[in-house]
């Protein structure tokens, strides 16, 4: 019946579980759905308010929002993926190479990311690119006249 | 669950069993699952490198996602806060599919899977929705007001580039700021959506079998966990593109 290969208890003595268990179970997966929707709809309503009150684009909501989708992530990698019940060997096994890794690439690319866009470090083809988007949008975004007008005066100059 | 306990640490290396207390499917699954994972690491990054380049010309999602079925009205992000609640639905009903699987309870295991199935194409149904809104942009005179974007058109009568005014956005024109956005936009949403699409085939394989009995012969529903453990994934990476795409 056991699907494992080796001398080893079968899924459904290691994972099957009673009536009573079954509760408890469900209990906690409730639980971690209702935090998971206030969450997000918390979420939703500061980045709603974000725009008007000037938050957008601050390192508090930005910390606030990593922090909060890091909190997601983990609940549904813990209690969803049941990763939390597992062996710890396993749970190393998957966490530790993704971590180390993933941290490792978020830094050096991020960093990356802020010297290439300092204004000094932009390339020709870039100016002439990120000159040309600004003309070119008269969304409401950043259809902003004196930000236009800007643009155009700068590249009288040139 | 209950009955994982922990294992002598040298003992389980030992050899006879696994010292990762669980079967070869599982853990594969587990194993593609990291790999998957940093695959999307690595797109997510990447957009993160080019977001902080291009940080002055970069649209805001509460401009770009204003729309909701039915509703003339401008409501930013409502619709998105709609899907990301039927993708965690989902993933909440798969896992009462997996726990009701672990009490050998068919009927439960049939009802949630055929919810998680139903939220599933809820959700690519409804990001089909939002591309073709992304894609064909704001109306010429509508609520919004929004002029669209120019662009500049080679006009073969008299030889010379005119300014064309473009709504919507492709590979190349974006009207709501730089086309590497709507790029992104379209790999990254993409790459997800056709995760989740090919997880719903997945599930009605799964369910199919369910209603069929193979794993109520078999004495247990592991496949019905190890195919949750992949949409959970789906929900998982979702919750880093709502983050990155529309909130930040």
């Amino acid at each position: 019946m056991s699907e494992f290969h080796d001398d080893y208890p079968s899924y459904e003595t290691m994972y099957n579980h009673s009536e009573e268990e079954g509760k408890k179970a469900r209990k906690v997966l409730w639980k971690v759905f209702w935090v998971m929707l206030i969450i997000t709809i918390f979420e939703l309503i500061v980045g709603s308010m974000a725009p008007a009150r000037g938050w957008t684009g601050t390192m508090g909501l930005k910390v606030l929002f990593i922090g909060l989708t890091v909190v997601k992530a983990a609940a549904i990698v813990i209690w969803f993926m049941h990763l939390g019940h597992e062996v710890k060997f396993l749970k190393y096994v998957i966490l530790i190479p993704y971590i180390v890794f993933i941290l490792y690439t978020v830094f050096i690319v991020l960093v990356e990311g802020v010297y290439s866009g300092k204004p000094g470090n932009f390339t020709r083809v870039d100016k002439i690119f990120i000159d040309q988007q600004k003309q070119l949008s008269t969304g409401h975004h950043a259809g902003a006249p004196a930000q236009d007008a800007g643009a155009e005066h700068g590249a009288e100059h040139h | 669950m209950a009955h994982t306990t922990e294992i002598d640490a040298k003992a389980a290396w030992d050899g006879g069993q696994s010292p990762f207390r669980v079967s070869y499917g599982k853990m594969m699954m587990w194993f593609f699952l990291v790999s998957d994972a940093l695959t999307f690491g690595g797109l997510l990054i990447s957009y993160g490198f080019i977001r902080h380049k291009y940080a002055d010309v970069w649209p805001k999602a509460e401009n770009v996602f204003t729309h909701f079925p039915f509703v003339e009205q401008h409501l930013p992000l409502a619709y998105v806060g709609l899907m990301t609640f039927i993708l965690i639905m989902s993933s909440v009903t798969m896992v009462l599919a997996v726990e009701a699987g672990h009490r050998m309870d068919r009927k439960g295991v049939t009802m949630w899977m055929f919810w998680t199935i139903v939220g599933g194409a809820l959700f690519v149904g409804s990001q089909a929705w939002e591309w073709y809104h992304f894609i064909v942009g704001t109306h010429v005179g509508g609520p919004e007001g929004h002029g669209g974007a120019l662009r500049n058109v080679w006009d073969m009568a008299t030889g010379a580039y005119v300014q064309q005014t473009y709504h919507g956005a492709t590979m190349v024109v974006n009207e709501y700021g730089v086309p590497q956005f709507a790029n992104y936009f379209f790999f990254i949403t993409g790459f997800h959506g056709f995760h989740v699409f090919s997880g719903v085939i997945i599930n009605l394989i799964i369910f199919l079998n369910v209603l069929k009995g193979t794993y109520e012969k078999r004495g247990h529903y592991e496949m019905v966990e190890k195919v949750g453990l992949y949409w959970h994934f789906v929900d998982l990476v979702w919750v880093f593109v709502f983050t990155f795409f529309y909130l930040l």
